[in-house]
């Protein structure tokens, strides 16, 4: 097939890709604002009925391991926090759509939605480590997104994952996203910015997916929050969470270090305390699929 | 066949025949295999982090999780199924330790882990056989208590035996 049909089918994928539910999108929306109020987040939830159900069966998962019952949703929004709110709303209609092997990347079914939580866990963690104040929710946000490229571009890659290593191995490429970009003419930034704008994403979430692994080519401005989930991505790849072939096959950009500051210790700490949140809010997560 | 499937932080050993132990996507972090050839036993353990004193409390719940506390826990394990306490006659063998690409010092735990697990085995008087360690790709271990054999497995690459 040539680039060009390539992008052609590539763009179809985007169009046909299901859309998030209009209470996750609301729920991105107003969490994107920096001068959002914990209420609005509790009002929009009070409006879906469903979403309800499934916070409350949540948060009084034995997971969360809560003594006593929490039956009002003002309850469980302030217990979970904003972040999985918006985490659950989101798990929620993108079960499938995230939730399948990526062929692609020799992936797993459910592999792409581990790396999403475990970037999302990290992601905030390492915004406590920023020079400047950042919104670490937004940053779990934007971690549980920044892969969503992956989803639609490995059925494009299917069968080209031994190939794209070895030439990476022999140093012919330099990292996977180059190798993407070799094979079909696009990378998972690159389609996964695509599909957030098809998704009406807030602009801070849709850049942050397309430049998670060059934050240096972003706008000034968003250039901190970007480094947090690129940090965060990297995190989960150390941690045993990537999604497949192109695991650690990316570049650490250095420049990191002109907004945050960790230590090796801090390091070694962080993906310790990521790994156990991800182990709890992964078992939590879990009890929205019994039935 | 029976598996026995180690997290982050989990040790077990087995001389069943029968059994196989496997750990899964090590990125950073490194499975330590211990192979007994006298007793026929086999123990690994998923090492996340070199030192426990960054987290004593969580040393105490899961000791496998860092090389000083999962190490000596590992080597009592093996000796509860006959094998030698102090290591004498086993055989090591180290597999993971990956990091990012154009990774710092900070980012590069994979190395302090690796540098961490042997300076722990020297102090034992013991060394690894064999070592599949470092680079930038994740790594499964598994290994059958009947053949001894490790092996590694990495998506996009052929599975190699260490």
């Amino acid at each position: 097939m040539t680039t060009s049909n390539l992008h052609a089918e590539i763009a179809r994928a985007i169009q046909a890709a299901p859309l998030l539910s209009p209470i996750a999108n609301q729920l991105l929306q107003v969490t994107a604002r920096a001068d959002h109020e914990m209420k609005e987040v509790i009002d929009l939830v009070k409006c879906d009925s469903l979403l309800t159900a499934r916070l409350l069966r949540v948060v009084n998962s034995s997971a969360m391991g809560l003594v006593h019952q929490i039956s009002s949703v003002d309850h469980a929004v302030s217990y979970l926090g904003e972040r999985l709110v918006v985490g659950i709303a989101i798990a929620e209609c993108t079960n499938e759509f995230l939730g399948k092997p990526l062929d692609g990347y020799e992936g797993e079914s459910g592999q792409l939605w581990r790396h999403e939580l475990f970037t999302a866990i990290a992601s905030r963690a390492v915004a406590r480590h920023a020079r400047a104040p950042l919104p670490a929710d937004l940053a779990f946000t934007a971690g549980l997104l920044h892969d969503i490229g992956k989803a639609i571009l490995s059925e494009f890659l299917r069968g080209t994952s031994r190939e794209l290593v070895a030439d990476i191995v022999r140093g012919d490429t330099a990292d996977y996203l180059t190798g993407e970009q070799e094979r079909v003419g696009l990378d998972h930034a690159e389609v996964g910015f695509e599909l957030a704008r098809h998704w009406k994403l807030p602009e801070a979430l849709a850049q942050v997916i397309r430049h998670h692994h060059h934050p240096e080519t972003a706008e000034a401005e968003l250039r901190p929050l970007i480094y947090a989930v690129h940090l965060g991505d990297i995190l989960a790849m150390m941690g045993g969470q990537g999604t497949g072939s192109d695991s650690m096959k990316y570049h650490l950009r250095q420049e990191y270090a002109e907004h945050f500051t960790m230590s090796k210790d801090d390091l070694a700490l962080l993906l310790l305390e990521c790994s156990e949140e991800f182990r709890k809010v992964e078992a939590s997560l879990a009890s929205l699929k019994e039935t | 066949m029976s598996q026995m499937v180690l997290g982050i932080g989990d040790l077990g050993a087995s001389n069943h025949p029968d059994a196989e132990i496997k750990t899964y996507a090590l990125g950073s972090c490194i499975a330590v295999v211990l192979l007994d050839p006298q007793t026929r036993t086999v123990g690994m353990v998923h090492i996340a982090l070199p030192e426990s004193k960054i987290n004593l409390v969580k040393a105490k719940e899961k000791p496998g999780y860092f090389a000083d506390t999962g190490l000596p826990l590992l080597l009592q394990e093996m000796a509860r199924h006959g094998c030698q306490p102090k290591g004498k006659g086993l055989i090591i063998k180290l597999a993971g330790g990956a990091a990012i690409m154009d990774h710092n010092d900070t980012f590069n735990i994979g190395k302090r882990n690796l540098l961490a697990i042997k300076k722990i085995l020297w102090s034992y008087g013991l060394g690894p056989r064999s070592e599949d360690v470092g680079g930038t790709f994740s790594r499964t271990v598994s290994v059958s208590v009947r053949t001894g054999e490790v092996i590694l497995s990495s998506p996009g690459r052929p599975n190699w035996k260490i």
